[in-house]
């Protein structure tokens, strides 16, 4: 059996609180171990506010959210009309084992996303970024 | 969102609560650092109470460590849920940033 939440968001930060709402209810819900909520949340966050960011020059815009899960896997979908945005390929690589003087925080998020999760596809259509996040839901 | 402040042996306890993200992060850092005072000579920051933390609260405990490096002050966490301890060791702040399990053990790693 599936289920299906869709979101849809604006591109101001103070939407992060609505969207981590809504993925506690749905992993309520859904009887998710503790530590799966934390980590749908930091890649939706880390992703989302990228967009919130980088993703247009001006403007309100709004961010599509669907998360589907089946039965030992998750998928988060995450679509946006911003400027081209290829995570795999487009963000700085954050250097983790530099000292503490030389340490940047440029690239860290979506160095955490990729980490956390067990996939992640990228693609552009039809003007969009459409980002796909698979983990397992395995416990 | 909030910083509280004790102090135990002259160090600078400052503790926070609940989520420190994109929305927040901010305020957070805005919080930090008028608790701290540039005459500090060790802080410990108690993420107990901490239930999530995200990239731009990670950039806030960075900065704060750069800071206290300048100062010369010494600078640990300590009370790091598992899901914030795992956020810690991918970064790789575990390598940068002492991590203690409890208080009063940043508290003694800091007097020596």
């Amino acid at each position: 059996m599936s289920t299906e939440l869709r979101l849809k968001v604006e591109t101001r930060h103070d939407e992060l609180d609505r969207v981590s709402a809504a993925i506690e209810d749905f992993a309520l819900e859904a009887d998710w171990p503790l530590d799966l909520a934390f980590k749908v949340n930091l890649a939706l966050e880390e992703v989302v506010i990228n967009v919130m960011n980088y993703g247009h020059d001006d403007g309100l815009h709004e961010i599509d959210i669907i998360l589907t899960t089946e039965e030992d896997s998750l998928t988060i979908e995450i679509v946006d009309d911003g400027r081209p945005f290829d995570p795999l390929h487009d963000a700085p690589i954050p250097d983790v084992n530099a000292e503490l003087e030389e340490r940047n925080i440029g690239g860290l998020g979506i160095h955490l996303v990729r980490k956390m999760m067990d996939d992640v596809q990228y693609r552009r259509e039809e003007g969009k970024n459409r980002l796909t996040l698979v983990t397992s839901l395995a416990k | 969102m909030g910083v509280s402040t004790e102090r135990q042996d002259n160090t600078l306890i400052a503790k926070t609560e609940g989520r420190i993200d994109g929305a927040n992060a901010r305020e957070f850092q805005d919080a930090l650092d008028a608790a701290i005072d540039s005459s500090e000579r060790a802080v410990v920051l108690d993420l107990e109470e901490v239930s999530y933390i995200s990239s731009a609260g990670l950039r806030v405990i960075l900065l704060t460590a750069k800071s206290l490096q300048k100062q010369d002050a010494k600078f640990a966490v300590c009370s790091l849920s598992e899901s914030i301890r795992e956020i810690f060791e991918i970064s790789g702040f575990d390598q940068i940033i002492a991590v203690h399990d409890s208080r009063n053990e940043a508290v003694d790693a800091l007097k020596n």
